[in-house]
């Protein structure tokens, strides 16, 4: 039977398996909870916020030269979560494409235009038996000119989609069951209440007692559309709001 | 050369016309005036902007044909604004230049395009930068181009100091243009001056009837 010449390969290259999937692309997925990394994104009624863990598992590492929030535009940022070198290639692309587009067309690509391009070059990879999926998932924030604070994320199946907020890595279904919950009353959420649910989010799943220089917050709000990280001073704020909440 | 003798049919709209940049006391101010012309009979615009802002600290102000002018400034903004993100810095004076350097040279036989690039960063401070026709990136304290500029070379010798005021700069800039508008036929319209500075950008724009008027007039 012609089965018998896929016998093997299946798990080796994307093409499809009898029962129709790409196992390459779930190993991608796979991948993405390697680094041990989890990231909670939330977008709130004026702003759009994205956190991340800031592990630096080498005392000897500068961790000022450490990062998983880039800045694609200066409007649009993301974090990556998932292979280092992969998420390095792919804000890169995401660069070079969100460049081109400003010079083809005149104007700034918007956050859902550019996910969408991403997500279908990630598909182009699990189509191509030459070249592998990335290990890595994006999750852009920005505030559109039309539509207000957006966050979409794309993932190595090459599947995009906007969202309310969303969580990857390795805790993503603890964090996603968290964040529903959160979410379920649609409450109005300012800047500050945004930032520290998402502290909490990442805290109460992954059981840390956050201190300021183990985190990440990239931040758009409608009335500063620029991407900006936030300090190590803002963030000790936030914190210390959420413990005398509590 | 050759390139002195170009139909003006084939190159289209030129900009024949009087660009300048100085450095002050903390900035820069970066001026032109604001006539297209075609050959040296026809203006075909007034009012064009010939300060095309390449980013937020960084201005170029163009000579030469429009045209070209137009495609290499679109060029340059690209580059720069993806090494800036790349960078994660805003770009440098001399890599806007240095940018614009690499166009005009390695296009040298196609383009006619002279700039002069001014602005401020964090490392050097206001600086003016010039790139010639065929590619010559070369750094001034002031600088003047275009056809009007011509007529001016004796007022900017005599008249500019290093370490001016802001308002001195700004007079001085608008005495130059005044002067070369009104001796260039191929420039004219209004002053646009730009002033750039470490807090930001200010554009000025004088219309033609605000212009200094001088003995002759």
């Amino acid at each position: 039977m012609s089965r018998g010449s896929n016998a093997g390969f299946d798990r080796h290259i994307t093409i499809f398996s009898p029962e129709g999937r790409l196992y390459q692309v779930e190993y991608a997925f796979k991948a993405i909870s390697q680094s041990g990394l989890t990231s909670v994104g939330i977008r709130g009624s004026d702003c759009t916020v994205v956190v991340t863990q800031k592990k630096v598992p080498d005392k000897l590492l500068d961790s000022s030269t450490v990062t998983n929030m880039f800045k694609l535009t200066p409007h649009i940022g993301c974090v990556m979560t998932g292979h280092n070198a992969d998420s390095r290639s792919q804000v890169h692309r995401a660069r070079v494409e969100a460049g081109e587009w400003k010079y083809k067309f005149g104007y700034d690509i918007t956050a859902d235009v550019l996910c969408r391009r991403l997500a279908d070059i990630s598909q182009v990879y699990t189509q191509n038996a030459e070249m592998r999926p990335l290990g890595c998932c994006m999750i852009l924030v920005a505030i559109d000119p039309q539509l207000g604070p957006v966050l979409y994320k794309c993932d190595p199946a090459g599947y995009y989609c906007g969202f309310r907020a969303t969580a990857v890595g390795a805790k993503q279904t603890e964090a996603n069951s968290f964040l529903e919950k959160k979410l379920k009353k649609k409450p109005v959420l300012d800047l500050d209440k945004t930032v520290q649910l998402a502290i909490s989010c990442l805290s109460t799943v992954l059981a840390i007692d956050f201190k300021a220089h183990e985190l990440e917050i990239g931040i758009v709000t409608k009335d500063k559309p620029k991407f900006r990280t936030l300090t190590d001073a803002e963030i000790e704020a936030h914190l210390v709001a959420i413990a005398e909440r509590e | 050369m050759e390139k002195h003798f170009t139909d003006s049919r084939v190159k289209g709209v030129s900009t024949g016309t009087t660009i300048l940049a100085a450095v002050f006391d903390g900035g820069v101010v970066i001026g032109s005036d604001s006539r297209a012309s075609i050959g040296g009979d026809y203006v075909s615009s007034k009012a064009i902007n010939k300060l095309i802002q390449v980013h937020d600290r960084i201005f170029s102000c163009i000579a030469g044909s429009l045209a070209d002018a137009q495609a290499v400034t679109k060029a340059a903004k690209f580059q720069l604004s993806f090494h800036s993100i790349q960078m994660e810095n805003p770009p440098l004076v001399i890599a806007a230049a240095s940018v614009l350097k690499e166009l005009c040279y390695n296009n040298k036989d196609e383009l006619q395009a002279g700039f002069i690039t001014a602005g401020w960063d964090k490392k050097k401070g206001p600086q003016v930068y010039v790139v010639s026709l065929g590619g010559m990136l070369i750094r001034q304290p002031v600088m003047i181009a275009g056809s009007g500029s011509t007529y001016i070379y004796g007022y900017v010798d005599a008249k500019y100091k290093v370490n001016m005021t802001r308002e001195e700069c700004l007079q001085f800039a608008t005495n130059a243009l005044a002067l070369a508008m009104g001796r260039d036929n191929v420039s004219g319209g209004v002053v646009n001056l730009v002033v750039i500075t470490e807090a930001g950008v200010e554009h000025i724009v004088i219309p033609g009837d605000k212009l200094p008027r001088f003995s002759d007039e």
